[in-house]
């Protein structure tokens, strides 16, 4: 019994617990906020509501489970961009820009570029998606690392930049007069369900959600095994001395930007290629999964393994979010949850804080007071 | 006989630390009070408590006989306390009148009036002899000047027990020599002092009493003219200690470094910051570089390094000239650098402390292997550097440097720059906040690293370290190089000469 | 000449509501606080004062221009309790400003909209009646050439507008509170030192920011339509490019605004201005400019940011 005691207690005391369990009350305490905000506007079907929220995911078993993987693709590459670019030390606001931009490219491949198999064309337009929208982060990247320009502001002036081109650009080659928007990507060109759609049947899921997450597993990787990303967390954590250390922090930021803008991209491509009739606007609105990466990226810690967990969260309780609808409930009320509990999480990185604090003063009481 | 403060069984703890334990300190009325203790003591703690920045666990305060509660400055104002701290409470882009005015301004239909506040300070300034523009920006001043607004600041808000932190870290043995002047003038005018130091020679010139303190404990109090230098480090540490450097003469074999006359002038600056700098380190030697902070020392270190480009001039390893090299071909070339600021360009904080020791060398096939690290490798270079070194952290190599001590985090430091072998180490303040004990240990590092022989760089303000430490000493003033001494024939008072361009060595004029 | 009236009339609408918000982002900074939920901010304060002006006018109980000062000090109000919140966390639980900030930003919309559809049974937009523009003012129209930029077809949200530019000023650079905020975003320990309460002060910023933020998001919707759907078409983030580009200082934030107002202008009325008319450039190239001229513009002049050295770092007392 001691070693099972011993071995939790030092399982709890791992880093990468703590911010799990500091996740799961954020977690709790925003369902708990919008169990209340539902019981204020619509007490008397607010349990039946809550209860179709938090089981929604299931509620159709593998059809509404596949929704949930379908939804939970774009904003988990988004959302891996935003940790990626934060591990790095910037706080990349561009993902709208970049993830259009790779949309665009995606679709224009897709149904311009006819002499490439279909076999393969998904293949194609994923990975050009994805160049393209490194190619949009790096400017950025290249104004912060030669110019000092702060990342934020010009993220900002790039998403509307992209999404005025994106326009222009969908308008010259792929546009549909009957509905103001682009053409969709038929079934056939789209990404291959690899059986995925008899495991999940009537859902919207395709091949997208593996690569996805093969995406974020290469991005824990990078990150945390190989010298590339030593450089890049350094830069991130401390500029001086990764200059110091011989480091070259301009190609590090500008590297950081790019990847980060190629997972955006990538998400972009796997949105619109899925075959669901989905089509670009040329509405002037900047795409909301874009923004909507950044809840994913907090609330995984900025962990391209929490972002997989965080996604498919945000994904799950979007489908039951969306059978609630039927009881006349909001279905903003998800949106007030996602942001309930980001903000409940600043709570818990306190505490965390507090822990680690105590702790390391522990540690230098015993080590290292002179 | 009333006390003007007497603080008495103070007791503070931050979390896992006992800053202060049971502390008693009693100033008499118009005395010069030394509070002595090594780096981490607890006098900055104990005299924040009296300046209302903290408040203590146990204890209490009496002004004057009467027992009182500073829960903020703004008590303690009212009860006429002051402090200069040690790291200047300055905001950088206000002025120097704005920066004394504020907390206390004086407005008129709502908008801040500065005329009588300008008169006031204008009057100070001469009364006390602290010359300074009141309109000049803080980041332009220098620190000498920018001590002087500190000590203004508090003749400003009429305080009659005026605190010291540290105040000498930044002054030339001469504007020392004047700061204690100006010490003696403020008892003269009614005022009382508290002057924190752990500079034994400063104690002797001007305090009357000295209290001890050790690890937050309370060891004495004497008389300052009945008890000698010894006496006082002795209580100061806990053991005799040999404040000299055991060490033999130096062997000086081959030129390492040889500088050639490096000059730098960066865009914003008017004036050359290095001036034709030349000179030459070599095996076997420990050459220091001495100076007023300020004076190029740094920008020096960095065109060493390879941090900072030279307008003109040549730097050359080994004779291989290494001026367009970049940062990371010096440190291969055999460029080791223990940076002035350990926290900023010496450690990344969040990283662990076996990933800060691989900081310089994670790219050499030992660490990696196919761009991946390789960390078994790591873990035990790691553990083997920190036992040699004795680098202490709670959880050893996997510790997060941010949460470990500052002596340990520098030794940190000095145990990857060392170990690297690399005939140049370029050594910056590499004791400075440390305790005696750690002082010894680096300073026998540098001594065996150059014993190896290897060539050693140190640049230090502490006048001791200079005296002790080096077998050539460098005088830097204004960007160039003034004088090249032989520690044994120089005292500390010609040094400082040469340090505040008084005087210029053969050769130099 | 009246094409000249008309472009200024449409560049202030599109400028004031920019500056008010970079203004309020400007206190926050300042302080200490980065503040990037000016866009939630911004739709809160400015659904709270529709929603607001909506009740009174179905109802006939306020019109007209007092209803439009009562409505505006309400989204004041409502913007500067929301916050709060971001106040809370970043300051008291010193949490990451961004996550809080980005909670606020995520969290106004949704709850604009779901206050909406409740009440309004289903109906997301909150409609109302413009009542509030001032076909001329009495007097003041009559002067030559200022009467007709200033004082014809405008809002009194203007003229607020300007007048909290010049307090602004005043307050920040002039007033013994300025200056304490200032302190606290260069130097917090300096500020603590000298007996200022740093954790009030940057309260005191946010709030401001917060005050500012709702002002800006119903002074931006009243003029330029008849219905709020609880979006600002990212006037937020813009109002944070404008900060920037404004170096933190109140006469160049305000230049920074007009400057991208005069740019959307353009964009928009290209084609009744003879001489860009024949340029025959594509429409997409105006809209382009002024996001495209800020890149340039920043390449240049990032070197001196003027940022408040300690924006974005929680106060700790126990650093030294």
């Amino acid at each position: 019994m001691n070693n099972l005691t011993s071995k939790i207690s030092s399982l709890t005391k791992k880093e990468g617990s703590k911010s799990v369990l500091s996740s799961l009350i954020a977690i709790g305490l925003g369902l708990v906020f919008g169990f209340i905000i539902i019981l204020i506007a619509n007490p008397s079907d607010a349990l039946k509501g809550f209860g179709l929220l938090i089981t929604g995911g299931f509620y159709r078993g593998t059809k509404s489970l596949g929704q949930v993987f379908y939804l939970a693709v774009p904003i988990m590459m988004t959302g891996l961009s935003v940790a990626f670019a934060f591990k790095c030390g910037e706080f990349n606001i561009g993902t709208p820009g970049q993830y259009i931009v790779g949309a665009f490219t995606a679709v224009y491949i897709a149904l311009k570029w006819t002499f490439i198999p279909n076999s393969v064309l998904w293949i194609v337009c994923i990975i050009a998606a994805g160049l393209a929208g490194a190619l949009w982060a790096i400017i950025p990247g290249v104004l912060k690392a030669f110019k000092n320009v702060n990342v934020v502001i010009s993220c900002i002036m790039c998403n509307y930049i992209g999404m005025l081109l994106v326009i222009e650009g969908v308008k010259a080659t792929i546009f549909n007069p009957a509905g103001a928007e682009s053409y969709s990507v038929t079934v056939d060109k789209a990404i291959p369900t690899f059986g995925l759609d008899v495991l999940f049947p009537g859902s919207n899921i395709n091949f997208g959600i593996v690569i996805a997450i093969g995406l974020c597993i290469l991005a824990y990787i990078i990150m945390n095994k190989t010298t590339f990303g030593y450089e890049l967390k350094a830069c991130g954590y401390n500029s001086h001395a990764a200059k110091y250390a011989g480091m070259n922090e301009k190609k590090c930021i500008i590297m950081s930007m790019a990847i980060a803008g190629f997972f955006s991209g990538v998400g972009g491509a796997i949105a619109y290629l899925s075959g669901t009739g989905k089509t670009i606007p040329i509405a002037e609105t900047l795409a909301a999964e874009g923004f909507n990466g950044i809840p994913v990226a907090l609330l995984g810690f900025n962990n391209p393994i929490g972002c997989i967990f965080a996604a498919l969260f945000i994904g799950y309780i979007n489908v039951g979010g969306n059978y609630m609808q039927s009881l006349n409930i909001a279905v903003e009320v998800i949106d007030i949850i996602v942001a309930a509990i980001i903000y409940f999480s600043s709570f818990t990185l306190f505490i965390k804080m507090l822990f680690n604090k105590r702790k390391s003063n522990k540690v230098k009481k015993e080590g290292g007071h002179e | 006989m009333e006390y003007a403060i007497e603080m008495l069984n103070i007791t503070k703890e931050f979390p896992g630390i006992k800053a202060n334990d049971g502390i008693n300190l009693q100033v008499r009325q118009g005395e010069i009070h030394a509070l002595l203790g090594e780096n981490g003591a607890g006098k900055s703690t104990l005299m924040s408590i009296l300046f209302g920045l903290y408040q203590p666990d146990e204890g209490i305060i009496k002004i004057n006989g009467k027992e009182v509660q500073i829960n903020n400055p703004n008590d303690a104002n009212k009860y006429a306390i002051g402090m200069v701290h040690q790291h200047f409470k300055l905001v950088h882009n206000f002025t120097v009148l704005e920066n004394i005015i504020l907390g206390v301004e004086e407005t008129s239909k709502g908008m801040i009036k500065t005329s009588d506040a300008r008169k006031k300070v204008v009057e100070l300034s001469q009364k006390y002899h602290l010359n300074i523009d009141p309109d000049a920006y803080i980041e332009d001043i220098t620190v000498g000047m920018q001590q002087r607004v500190e000590i203004l600041k508090m003749l400003f808000r009429d305080n009659d027990i005026l605190i010291f932190d540290e105040p000498t870290a930044v002054l030339t043995p001469q504007e020392i020599d004047e700061l204690m002047k100006i010490m003696k003038g403020l008892i003269k005018e009614g005022k009382s002092i508290v002057f924190i130091t752990h500079k034994l020679n400063e104690i002797k010139a001007v305090a009357d009493r000295c209290t001890i303190i050790r690890k937050g404990r309370y060891i004495d109090t004497v008389n300052v003219k009945d008890v000698s230098k010894d006496e006082l480090s002795e209580k100061m540490v806990g053991r005799k200690v040999n404040f000299n450097v055991e060490k033999t003469d130096a062997k000086p074999t081959d030129t390492v470094l040889k500088v050639e006359n490096l000059t730098y002038r960066p865009k914003s600056a008017h004036k050359d910051v290095l001036k034709n700098i030349s000179f030459e380190v070599k095996k076997g030697e420990i050459v220091c570089i001495a100076g007023i902070d300020g004076n190029g020392q740094s920008e020096l270190v960095y065109a060493l390094a390879g941090m900072i480009a030279p307008n003109e001039g040549h730097i050359y390893l080994n004779n291989e000239d290494i001026t367009k090299s970049t940062i990371r071909q010096r440190t291969d070339k055999g460029i080791a650098h223990i940076p002035e600021d350990r926290h900023k360009h010496g450690l990344v904080l969040d990283y662990s402390l076996a990933e800060n020791m691989i900081l310089k060398s994670y790219y050499k096939p030992k660490f990696q292997k196919n761009g991946f690290i390789k960390f078994d490798v790591m873990n035990e270079y790691a553990n083997g550097l920190i036992e040699k070194f004795d680098v202490r952290s709670g959880e050893g190599g996997r510790s997060i440097t941010r949460g470990m001590s500052g002596g340990n985090q520098q030794k940190a430091i000095i145990a990857r720059e060392v170990d690297s072998g690399s005939d140049l180490l370029i050594a910056v303040q590499p004791t400075r906040g440390l305790d005696v004990g750690a002082i010894e240990f680096i300073h026998s590092q540098l001594v065996h690293h150059r014993d190896c022989d290897k060539g050693v760089l140190l640049v230090s303000l502490e006048l001791d370290e200079v005296m002790n430490v080096s077998d050539r000493i460098l005088v830097m003033y204004e960007g160039e190089i003034v004088a090249d001494l032989d520690p044994k024939q120089v005292d500390v008072k010609e040094l400082g000469l040469y340090m505040a361009g008084s005087k210029r060595g053969e050769g130099y004029e | 000449m009246n094409i000249v009236y008309f472009l200024f009339a449409q560049t202030l609408l599109f400028a004031i509501p920019l500056m008010v918000v970079a203004l309020g982002g400007m206190f926050s900074e300042r302080s200490g606080v980065i503040n990037i939920a000016l866009e939630g901010i911004m739709i809160l304060g400015a659904f709270f004062g529709v929603f607001f002006i909506n009740f009174m006018q179905n109802n006939q109980i306020m019109e007209g221009q007092l209803l439009l000062i009562v409505a505006l000090l309400l989204s004041g109000i409502v913007g500067a309790l929301f916050s709060l919140l971001h106040a809370f966390a970043a300051i008291h639980l010193k949490a990451d400003q961004t996550i809080s900030g980005t909670a606020l930003n995520l969290f106004a919309p949704a709850l604009g909209l779901f206050i909406a559809k409740t009440v309004q049974d289903g109906v997301q937009s909150v409609l109302f009646e413009n009542q509030f523009r001032i076909e001329a003012v009495p007097g003041l129209s009559a002067i030559p050439i200022i009467g007709d930029l200033f004082f014809k077809n405008c809002y009194l949200t203007t003229f607020i507008g300007i007048a909290i530019l010049i307090i602004s000023y005043v307050f920040l650079m002039k007033t013994k509170t300025g200056l304490r905020i200032r302190a606290c975003g260069e130097n917090p320990q300096a500020a603590d030192a000298a007996g200022i309460n740093v954790y009030k002060m940057r309260y005191l910023g946010v709030a401001i920011s917060g005050f500012l933020g709702g002002i800006g998001g119903l002074i931006y919707i009243l003029p330029i339509s008849t219905e709020f759907n609880c979006n600002v078409a990212g006037y937020g983030f813009l109002a944070l490019a404008v900060l920037i580009f404004g170096n933190w200082k109140p006469w160049r934030i305000a230049a920074a605004a007009f400057f991208f107002g005069a740019t959307k202008t353009i964009a928009y009325t290209y084609n009744s201005i003879p001489f860009l008319a024949a340029l025959s450039l594509p429409g997409v190239t105006y809209k382009l400019i002024p996001y495209i001229a800020t890149l340039i513009l920043l390449a240049f002049t990032s070197k001196n940011s003027a940022a408040p050295k300690a924006s974005g770092e929680p106060f700790d007392k126990a650093k030294r």
